[in-house]
């Protein structure tokens, strides 16, 4: 169904104001327009408008040949940047063919949840601004700041490695990559008590969260929504799970779930996320050998056989999926990218109408929309 | 609840938050102090790209088009004639377009001779965009200015100070060395 397009002054109907919130606001993380109505506190309508980041990324990956593309899809969600190059290189490998060398699966699947943890702590940091909280900010960029240390020292760049590459990974990691790994995991499990204690744990954060912005696990469902966003309205829906990719068969991990489906329940799905992210990488890090293969054979020309296929992964904002269709050439005929941010963001008029205006920040950000991915 | 008991809650989660605080107030900043001290950047680290020459002033790139080819916002422009002397090609232009380049160092990737390198020099901004579009001559520049460099065909190599250049010692490198040396194997197969 087709909503309404702009929000219109109803006349005679003086009670009612009708606000921009956006595309500057500093809440909207991004180039986000709502248009909000609003009667007194309360929000009567709530319509949003995207578009203002959209960069044309599926009609140029249609120009540019297959390596060329993952340099495009790591600019999608760039707080997790390096998550977005997988569903497109695990369907271009189905169509190749490639073997993938079980060591670079899982380099690949530590990097996956290393820019997990990344993309949390960004949201986390952003999320806490939103309410009113600084200290959270200050302390999470300081972490995150460490993964991509990590991160730059193996691939070369931090939010944008370009990294992942059909077959495996582009260059073996650096030697003292399993260390610092390991000691970032140390650190970091110092420091998610001080986010308990900030966060979740507050009072203070309660009082803003539970109980707002309820989303129902039927209207979950109907949106397509995916992520934690579904995971906290009760349904236990992960691509890792579902359709397993890379290393995560052998891993293993639970998937967090909480049933009421208000914003203090995203925020503790995704607390407990990281929590498994920290289990999945010390998994990960005792399986991978020190050296050995990170590449299979690729021919050097990637030319895919004519076929389409369809791979889905589960990066930090839900289920990313690439559909490629390849016509035996060079260029791929089409790309379409599933981006679960986009699917997020329709909730917006269910979850704003009837919550108080205040509370629409919080919804926001419990959302935690990014706009390179929205708009693409 | 009464008003009292939820102030109480307020002000005890506001000191449970300032003891969080409290237990990371000692350590040490973290801020770096940039201008004045300058951060070390790993090799492998997509900063600035230069072209090398070889020690004796001759161009190390054999105008292949590798790079051209899988750049992918096509800011390379490379023209090229027969070399008059021997077999091959020579260049007769290189020019890079910085200010669209994506950083993503699949030329560098590419670079069959490593002739085209990432190098450690990251302050680049400028008044004038066109000042961003390098023709040879800057990259070579850049190149005989850059101390140390990577490339994934010889590894991270280093300009000693009587201007040979050396592969840098192996605690220098990034991963991937046993690949580096087993060179007889024809390194990866991409």
């Amino acid at each position: 169904m087709r909503g309404p397009t702009t929000v219109e002054p109803v006349p005679g109907r003086t009670d009612e104001l009708i606000i921009n919130m956006g595309p500057q606001h500093p809440a909207t993380h991004g180039v986000l327009k709502v248009v909000i109505g609003v009667e007194g506190e309360r929000i009567t309508r709530a319509v949003p408008h995207i578009g203002f980041l959209h960069r044309n990324h599926e009609k140029i990956e249609e120009a540019r040949t297959y390596p060329q593309i993952i340099t495009y899809t790591d600019r999608m969600d760039y707080v997790s940047g390096l998550q977005n190059e997988l569903p497109f290189i695990l369907a271009v490998e189905d169509l190749l063919g490639v073997e993938v060398p079980p060591r670079a699966k899982l380099i690949r699947t530590i990097f996956f949840e290393l820019f997990r943890i990344a993309s949390h702590l960004v949201w986390l940091g952003t999320g806490m601004l939103d309410l009113g909280a600084i200290t959270p900010f200050l302390y999470t960029f300081r972490d995150r700041e460490m993964i991509l240390e990590i991160t730059e020292k193996t691939a070369g760049a931090r939010m944008l490695p370009n990294y992942f590459t059909f077959g495996g990974v582009r260059r073996d990691v650096h030697p003292d990559f399993f260390k610092d790994v390991a000691h970032f995991l140390d650190f970091f499990e110092t420091r998610l008590p001080d986010y308990y204690a900030l966060v979740l744990d507050s009072p203070v954060f309660q009082a803003r969260a539970v109980g707002v912005g309820v989303l129902s696990r039927e209207r979950a469902i109907a949106r397509g929504a995916s992520g934690p966003v579904i995971r906290a309205s009760g349904v236990a829906y992960d691509v890792r799970k579902a359709e397993p990719y890379d290393a995560y068969p052998e891993l293993e991990f639970e998937v967090p779930t909480r049933p009421e489906g208000d914003v203090f329940a995203r925020f503790w799905v995704r607390f407990k996320e990281m929590e498994e992210s920290v289990k999945i990488i010390r998994q990960a890090l005792e399986k991978t050998p020190k050296t050995g293969p990170y590449k299979g054979k690729v021919p050097p020309r990637v030319k895919p056989k004519p076929g389409a296929r369809y791979r889905a992964v589960e990066i930090s904002r839900g289920h990313l999926g690439t559909y490629v269709v390849s016509d035996g050439s060079e260029r791929p005929l089409r790309v379409k990218h599933r981006s679960p941010s986009f699917a997020n963001l329709q909730l917006i008029p269910d979850l704003f109408v009837g919550a108080r205006f205040a509370d629409a920040i919080a919804i926001l950000s419990s959302l935690d929309p990014v706009f390179g991915e929205v708009d693409r | 609840m009464s008003l009292f008991a939820e102030v109480w809650e307020a002000v005890k989660a506001v000191g449970a938050g300032l003891g969080a605080v409290n237990k990371r107030i000692s350590e040490p900043a973290v801020t770096e102090f940039y201008p004045y001290k300058k951060p070390e950047i790993p090799p492998v680290s997509v900063q600035f790209l230069a072209l090398i020459q070889n020690e004796d002033g001759t161009d190390r790139c054999v105008a292949c088009l590798q790079c051209e080819r899988v750049c992918p916002s096509q800011v390379i422009t490379i023209e090229r004639k027969r070399n008059p002397e021997g077999k091959g090609f020579v260049l007769e232009r290189f020019d890079l377009d910085f200010a669209n380049c994506m950083h993503c160092a699949n030329c560098v990737e590419a670079c069959p001779v490593s002739a085209i390198v990432t190098v450690g020099a990251f302050e680049h901004a400028v008044y004038d965009i066109n000042l961003l579009k390098a023709d040879k001559a800057m990259l070579d520049h850049i190149g005989h200015e850059a101390k140390t460099w990577y490339s994934p065909k010889f590894g991270v190599e280093i300009r000693t100070p009587d201007g040979r250049i050396e592969k840098a010692p192996p605690e220098m490198q990034p991963g991937g060395l046993a690949e580096l040396l087993a060179e007889g194997e024809g390194g990866e197969a991409s």
